[in-house]
């Protein structure tokens, strides 16, 4: 009887072949409602890689503007096959290895010491976050002018610690420059992982290292043994974040190096940006990009699959 | 509180009638807009010469924007490409011409102004040749100049050296000389960054002034050839740096930093524009003022690159209308030619107030130019370096630009050591010839 009612109250949603009309009617209702949505994500993601598809597969050399011949994978192969590339990719690898490396480390330095209490301790939380909120481009534009070679403020705190005799060509040096882009990568995303790193610090159990100090542990072992299995699932966001974020930097790249000197900073996506907009060849710019996409696709499902938190938390 | 909704409601009404009305009532009725797009350089100049051509010429208004000088090609280039802020008129280069005309950015302007062809006659034939693409005129010129060797002769007296350097091999000599009576600790710094354009006209022309090309007259690269001037250009600079006497931030550098090192007394010579020492002699910008001399490019030729910039018409204009070709033809010739009162306005200003250089040949008959040149450059020798010293470009095509870029790269690995300068060469080549077959 009870059954009788409720689908006398749900009325078409669940009656068979009867319905079959209004069932339609709900449904033509339901793809009008998701349609605003659709065309959003048409116009905004779909058509530009079904448009960059289209480049990255055709002829795209902008001083030749009326002349689109297909060329199939041409563009990947030219672009995988070439020195270029392969520079680029190592710079890429190297700049990436060293980004992700030094923003954990500074994330699980920084958290471990901002998680003492302290007077200072809620000040500093605020004030290590401001790195983060300033744009990457102002971030770039500091750091440019505190390693300029000339007058920058670097070399004048090292010079006057007598540290260095004389300035130092931080731009201007292959070895030095790369560095640079480093320093400035952590100092502007390190803050993002200290507070993330604090946060997940913050629910660890205090009896836990009570008990650790009770049975005599060291302070290494506590930090090795419970404080790092908890950070653990932090870390590995945290890796997937920076190991994508180190392969698309470009910004800091565009403002504070250029990708020199020589290509000695010359990332991945520099070398997409300088094919569209100085060698004017869209074509194999798409191409770059789609690589770049791939790759960075293939490192973060590679990461996902690693990322399954229960089983780290157990 | 009906009051205060209707008072709100009146309020909303107003600044919704009076925001859109703002642009109309500034532009006039009957007004032809153009938007104009520039590098910046003396941007309250520009403005005010806007000013003094509306004022003059009325029923057009234009619109100012302006763009970092080093990513000036990259923004007009991302501009073209998108579509949504292509300008109507806009600064060029001869860098850049032939790759913008091939792209169908700019119109060749005697296909609508035929006046401009008997105009450019009055211009000096190296710009004429550097705003031409495929015998059609692309452009008036903005301004035109010889790149040029200065030194400060003040420190040069001090080291004990009367004279400039004659050749590249006594600009190292003298400038490890001066280095090591502890004068100057690097004498030399140029302009060598990846975003400097004028990086490439430097290295081109110490090739010009040993004699040396860069192409074939087939457009083959001649540069590539064992003990080419361009092996012995790149050798010097590794050389100048190797010795310290050449400042490593050179690679860098735009022009305007290396010229601050000049301007600073920590720098003792430079290749800029000629037109440069006007800043370098001036008081106003200058702690080293009157100490700076223009010398012939070293080398066994002394020739050296003459290069313009000029006013490009996009092809948007002719797009709009006859209405809008009109008020780009009013406003070239303003600006880059004798204006409606025959007395070149603004090329005259730029000379005048900025030293500018110009290709408007009868500029060089003005009694008031040649004074005011004559208190910051011996004008009688900028006029010889121009004349019988200056070359246009070689290898100017479509994807020179593209080239240019690569070849700055290249060259500054080969100035840090990172590969000698024949692989460099080598590179370069195979650049150039792959970017002809595309």
């Amino acid at each position: 009887m009870a059954r009788a009612n409720s689908r006398q109250r749900l009325g078409p949603l669940i009656l068979g072949r009867a319905t079959a009309r209004p069932r339609g009617r709900l449904q033509w209702y339901a793809y009008l409602s998701i349609l605003p949505a659709l065309c959003f994500v048409a116009l905004f993601a779909v058509y530009p890689v079904a448009f960059s598809v289209r480049l990255a597969t055709h002829r795209y050399v902008l001083t030749d503007p009326h002349n689109h011949p297909f060329e199939g994978l041409r563009n990947v192969a030219e672009v995988l096959g070439s020195y270029y590339f392969r520079r680029a990719g190592l710079t890429t690898l190297t700049f990436t290895a060293s980004v992700v490396a030094s923003v954990l480390a500074f994330g699980v330095t920084v958290s471990h010491y901002l998680n003492r209490p302290g007077r200072l301790a809620g000040f500093l939380r605020v004030a290590i976050l401001l790195p983060w909120a300033i744009p990457v481009v102002m971030a770039g534009i500091i750091w440019k002018w505190i390693f300029n070679g000339n007058y920058g403020v670097l070399n004048a705190l090292l010079v006057s610690l007598g540290l260095i005799p004389s300035y130092v060509s931080w731009f201007g040096n292959p070895i030095l420059a790369p560095l640079t882009l480093v320093i400035a990568h952590v100092w502007k995303w390190g803050p993002l992982a200290a507070i993330m790193c604090l946060a997940t610090l913050q629910a660890v159990p205090r009896d836990l290292y009570e008990s650790a100090h009770i049975d005599g542990g060291s302070g290494w072992a506590a930090f090795r043994y419970i404080t790092l299995p908890f950070l653990r699932p932090t870390l590995l966001i945290l890796l997937i974040l920076e190991t994508v974020g180190g392969f698309v930097t470009f910004d800091l790249v565009y403002v504070m190096t250029g990708g020199g000197p020589g290509d000695a900073t010359s990332l991945l996506s520099w070398f997409a940006y300088a094919e569209i907009f100085r060698f004017l060849d869209l074509g194999k710019g798409a191409a770059l990009a789609f690589i770049i996409a791939a790759v960075t696709l293939g490192l973060s499902l590679v990461y996902v699959r690693l990322l399954r938190l229960e089983a780290l938390y157990s | 509180m009906m009051r205060r909704v209707v008072t709100v409601a009146a309020m909303l009404v107003f600044a919704a009638t009076a925001i859109p009305m703002q642009p109309v009532a500034r532009a006039g009725a009957g007004s032809t807009q153009l938007t104009f797009t520039v590098w910046t350089f003396a941007v309250d100049t520009i403005k005010e010469n806007i000013n003094r051509f509306q004022t003059r010429v009325p029923n057009v208004t234009v619109n100012l924007t302006d763009y970092n000088w080093g990513q000036y090609n990259d923004t007009i280039v991302a501009n073209f490409v998108g579509g949504s802020t292509v300008p109507d008129i806009l600064y060029s280069s001869d860098h850049w011409l032939q790759q913008w005309a091939a792209a169908g950015w700019i119109a060749p302007l005697d296909d609508y102004f035929p006046q401009a062809r008997e105009l450019a006659k009055s211009f000096a034939p190296y710009a004429v040749e550097g705003m031409t693409y495929k015998g059609k005129l692309y452009g008036f010129p903005y301004y035109a100049d010889p790149m040029a060797f200065m030194y400060n002769a003040a420190v040069l007296r001090q080291a004990g050296f009367g004279a400039p350097p004659q050749t590249w091999a006594e600009v190292l000599e003298q400038a490890k000389a001066i280095k090591a009576k502890g004068l100057v600790q690097y004498p030399i710094g140029f302009g060598f960054s990846l975003d400097e354009p004028f990086s490439i006209e430097t290295v081109i022309s110490m090739v010009y002034s040993e004699g040396g090309n860069l192409f074939d007259k087939d457009l083959n690269p001649a540069f590539d050839r064992a003990g080419s001037a361009m092996v012995k250009t790149i050798e010097w600079v590794r050389e100048a740096l190797r010795a310290g006497v050449m400042n490593p931030e050179s690679l860098q550098w735009d022009g305007v930093q290396a010229g601050n090192a000049m301007k600073g007394g920590t720098q003792v010579f430079f290749i800029t524009r000629a037109s440069g020492l006007w800043e370098l002699n001036n008081p106003q910008f200058s702690k080293q003022a009157g100490n700076f001399q223009l010398a012939f490019m070293p080398g066994a030729t002394h020739e050296t690159v003459g290069f313009v910039r000029f006013y490009a018409m996009s092809s948007n204009v002719p797009r709009r209308g006859k209405e809008a070709l009109d008020a780009a033809w009013q406003f070239l010739n303003y600006f880059g030619g004798p204006g409606p009162d025959n007395n070149y306005p603004v090329v005259r200003r730029w000379a005048l107030d900025f030293g500018l250089g110009f290709a408007q040949l009868p500029l060089f008959k003005d009694k008031d130019i040649r004074a005011s040149f004559g208190r910051w450059v011996n004008v009688e020798r900028l006029e010889s370096i121009g004349q019988k010293h200056a070359k246009v470009k070689q290898g100017l095509t479509p994807w020179f630009a593209q080239w240019d870029v690569f070849a700055r790269a290249e060259l500054q690995k080969a100035y840090l050591g990172q590969q000698t300068a024949q692989q460099t060469v080598k590179n370069l080549a195979s650049k150039w010839n792959e970017l002809r077959r595309r």
